[in-house]
């Protein structure tokens, strides 16, 4: 172990601004001739025999209003709880008349928690935009899955978090709604990680 | 047994979130406490091919010009190195770079500031660091620009920074100040780091020695993410 006294400080965040589609996902905002794709577009490439679901929501912020310049960045395991280093990756933005977003992906396995537990499956999910002077991290669980039995949402019950703002909703088959709520009653839970 | 686990993040060290002095966080800032939760999941992350890299994407005076046309203003190099809080190089970081014309305009139609576009300008970049953990770009020195605020106020000059190290716990979105800018100290968004030093560790560093080579100023930016370290694990045993 070496000496905490030569841990340097981590770079400190700074908020993600208004523009960060320029240099993150330029082919959205038409700046179409720099990179031929923007990256995390496609989060797996789609195999056959897997099942494949949607996760669509709107991000709120404080006045209830859904937002439209905000960044998500989703991270991820396989059907099978492998992570990949090419795999597992999206980032995307809401629709601006919509104001949703919608992520087409496998649906994630269970993974192995520190102490040979299994998490119940979830993507990691991380927030950057204008108004957030550090990106937020949070987690999307889904509803039908075991929830009781996971350490992370049991940690989270603990500390009196609201659990339910990390599950979302199923509406159909392979179809699950998760909106994010920066703050009020509803307030997701974000992840010191 | 041992596991790795990222190094806890020190909040003294990073910006307020809840900071009204900076007014878009008023209502997008959550109101709660932050659930710390192990990090063991969060050493995995994307790793990104060199091939997805263009020749041209780190240079910003070239990567949008027209018929070989230059961007207005004058042109600076930024550079530095990716290491982890260990000092370790990370190698293969990528980082991905906005900014400003020289006349303080984005190439965004959501810029209500009456500045100029510059045609041959996108303010878009990105690279992959070496394996000595250091990366440069190109580009023009991008200008202040007013934006409203608690009335008009104005942002110091700046690049935006996104990096991805080898942990999506890693992940960092910062921006980059220059040497000598008064108005640097006066920005909120800056002001929302207490920490004098950690303020100062986001202030690129006029780098004289890099700037006589090619008659290009040149700035250093070194960035730091988060150390990764092997924790171990008593309530398990070998071998399971």
């Amino acid at each position: 172990m070496k000496n905490s006294k030569n841990i340097l400080d981590e770079t400190p965040f700074q908020t993600a601004g208004p523009f960060l589609h320029i240099g993150c996902m330029p082919n959205k905002i038409k700046i179409n001739n720099l990179y031929k794709n923007d990256l995390g577009e496609v989060p797996f490439k789609i195999k056959n025999d897997i099942e494949m679901i949607t996760v669509e929501g709107s991000v709120f912020d404080g006045n209830s209003i859904p937002l439209d310049d905000v960044m998500l960045e989703t991270w991820q395991c396989d059907e099978n709880g492998q992570f990949f280093e090419d795999n597992g990756f999206a980032r995307f933005i809401p629709d601006k008349l919509t104001k949703k977003f919608k992520l087409f992906t496998v649906k994630p396995g269970q993974v192995e928690n520190l102490d040979g537990k299994n998490q119940s499956p979830h993507i990691c999910l991380s927030i950057s935009s204008r108004g957030l002077n550090m990106t937020l991290n949070t987690r999307i669980y889904f509803e039908g899955d075991d929830l009781i039995n996971d350490p992370i949402l049991s940690m989270i019950k603990n500390n009196k978090g609201n659990i339910d703002s990390l599950v979302a909703k199923k509406i159909k088959k392979n179809f699950y709604v998760f909106d994010v709520f920066l703050q009020g009653d509803k307030e997701t839970v974000f992840f010191d990680i | 047994m041992n596991l790795k686990s990222l190094v806890k993040r020190n909040y003294n060290k990073q910006p307020e979130i809840d900071f009204p002095d900076y007014k878009s966080s008023i209502f997008r800032a959550p109101k709660n406490k932050k659930i710390s939760i192990p990090s063991n999941l969060e050493i995995f992350g994307p790793i990104f091919n060199k091939k997805i890299i263009g020749k041209l994407d780190n240079d910003l005076t070239l990567n949008f010009s027209k018929n070989k046309m230059s961007p207005l203003g004058h042109k600076i190099i930024v550079h530095g190195t990716v290491s982890d809080q260990f000092s370790n190089p990370i190698k293969g970081a990528l980082i991905e770079i906005w900014q400003a014309n020289a006349a303080g305009k984005y190439l965004h139609q959501d810029d209500k500031n009456p500045a100029p576009i510059d045609p041959n300008f996108s303010g878009c970049g990105r690279s992959l660091t070496s394996s000595d953990g250091s990366y440069e770009f190109l580009t023009i020195q991008p200008g202040p620009y007013p934006y409203p605020n608690r009335g008009i106020e104005w942002r110091p000059m700046h690049i935006h920074f996104s990096i991805f190290g080898e942990s999506f716990g890693q992940r960092l979105i910062t921006q980059m100040y220059f040497e000598g800018d008064p108005l640097i100290n006066l920005c909120p968004m800056v002001n929302s780091i207490t920490d004098k030093k950690a303020k100062k560790s986001l202030v690129g560093k006029l780098d004289t020695s890099r700037s006589s080579i090619q008659n290009i100023l040149a700035y250093k930016f070194d960035i730091v993410l988060r150390g990764v370290k092997q924790t171990y694990f008593e309530n398990r045993q070998e071998g399971l």
